[in-house]
């Protein structure tokens, strides 16, 4: 490149008119000797190129990033489905638990009428009449028994008697 | 939109991504930890990728996106933004040469870090990456005119002071 290309070409770096290629060039001829008067803007040139070569320094850098995106990816999804499942389970449960109790204090508040025993009518029937008649049998029993005190009674009327009689006597 | 595309389109970008993400952060660590950030992103949104024209340049936007991101987020300068990115192995030079190369690397990388925001990221974009004015669009979010303002401004201001610098021996 002769000098007159690259004042040219300078010019047109300096107002922002060159194109990528054009660029380049600049870069390529700025990385040999130049003369002194171009010291500074060789120096810019070769601070770009520089800059270029700079890299991010870690040599397990790649090996890093796909080891966190492929332990991100289902480890994520699984954890979050068991999270939701476990959300929904202990949300049953709770309605579950909450109704038992509430069955448990209602059963105390009202208690349960008597249930049925028999399911046959006719069944029902019979040992009802053989309820009835042990009862039926006990009172009798017991009847008669208090047939008895009747004695009392009449010898307590018997000795009244006696003394009224004894009285209109007396007067 | 699988695990082979992820390694041919979106991991051999990792040194682009950083040194962008250091360029705007001025910490190599933390340039890491974004470019990092930037492909698990990327991997995870992998239902889109179809719809993405260019690859690069949208991994690119999102390391610019979570550069800044990270800068407003802690609220903190660039405070060495020199540090060790400076590995420049010239062969043949002396070593009083060398010195001289790297002084004036540090000097140049003062000057761009010393750049508003936008000129910084254009230039680098273009300069030392290599991007067409249409890409720096699509990565910065940025229209046409504003992409060629902000790189006229940087690459003149740094001539200026490239200039004044070695003019005066300020080094």
């Amino acid at each position: 490149m002769d000098s007159l290309e690259l004042n040219n070409l300078l010019e047109k770096y300096w107002n922002c008119d060159t194109s990528l290629e054009e660029e380049q060039k600049l870069k390529e001829y700025f990385r040999g000797e130049v003369p002194e008067s171009m010291k500074e803007t060789a120096q810019l040139f070769r601070y770009f190129e520089e800059q270029q070569k700079l890299s991010v320094g870690q040599s397990n850098f790649e090996a890093e990033v796909k080891k966190k995106i492929v332990a991100h990816r289902p480890k994520g999804k699984s954890v979050a489905l068991y999270f939701n499942i476990a959300r929904i389970a202990a949300g049953v449960l709770v309605v579950v638990a909450a109704g038992y109790f509430v069955r448990q204090e209602v059963r105390k508040a009202y208690p349960v009428e008597q249930e049925d025993t028999f399911s046959d009518p006719k069944l029902a029937l019979e040992e009802t009449k053989k309820a009835l008649m042990m009862i039926s049998n006990s009172f009798n029993k017991a009847h008669k028994e208090a047939g008895k005190i009747n004695l009392f009674n009449e010898a307590e009327e018997k000795i009244q008697g006696k003394r009224a009689d004894e009285k209109k006597v007396n007067i | 939109m699988n695990f082979e595309s992820f390694e041919t389109r979106v991991l051999p970008t990792k040194n682009k991504l950083f040194r962008f993400a250091f360029r705007l952060l001025g910490s190599q660590e933390e340039a890491r930890d974004v470019v990092q950030e930037v492909m698990i992103k990327v991997w995870n949104g992998r239902e889109q990728w179809a719809t993405i024209e260019n690859m690069e340049a949208w991994c690119m936007r999102i390391t610019k996106n979570l550069s800044l991101d990270r800068l407003r987020s802690k609220q903190r300068k660039i405070t060495d933004p020199i540090e060790d990115g400076f590995e420049i192995r010239q062969e043949g030079l002396t070593p009083q040469e060398r010195t001289e190369l790297d002084e004036s690397m540090v000097q140049i990388n003062e000057l761009m870090t010393a750049l508003p925001d936008k000129q910084r990221q254009v230039m680098h974009l273009r300069d030392i990456e290599g991007y067409s004015y249409n890409e720096i669009c699509e990565i910065l979010e940025l229209d046409m005119s504003q992409v060629k303002v902000n790189l006229f401004r940087a690459r003149n201001a740094v001539r200026e002071k490239l200039v004044k610098l070695n003019a005066y021996g300020l080094s």
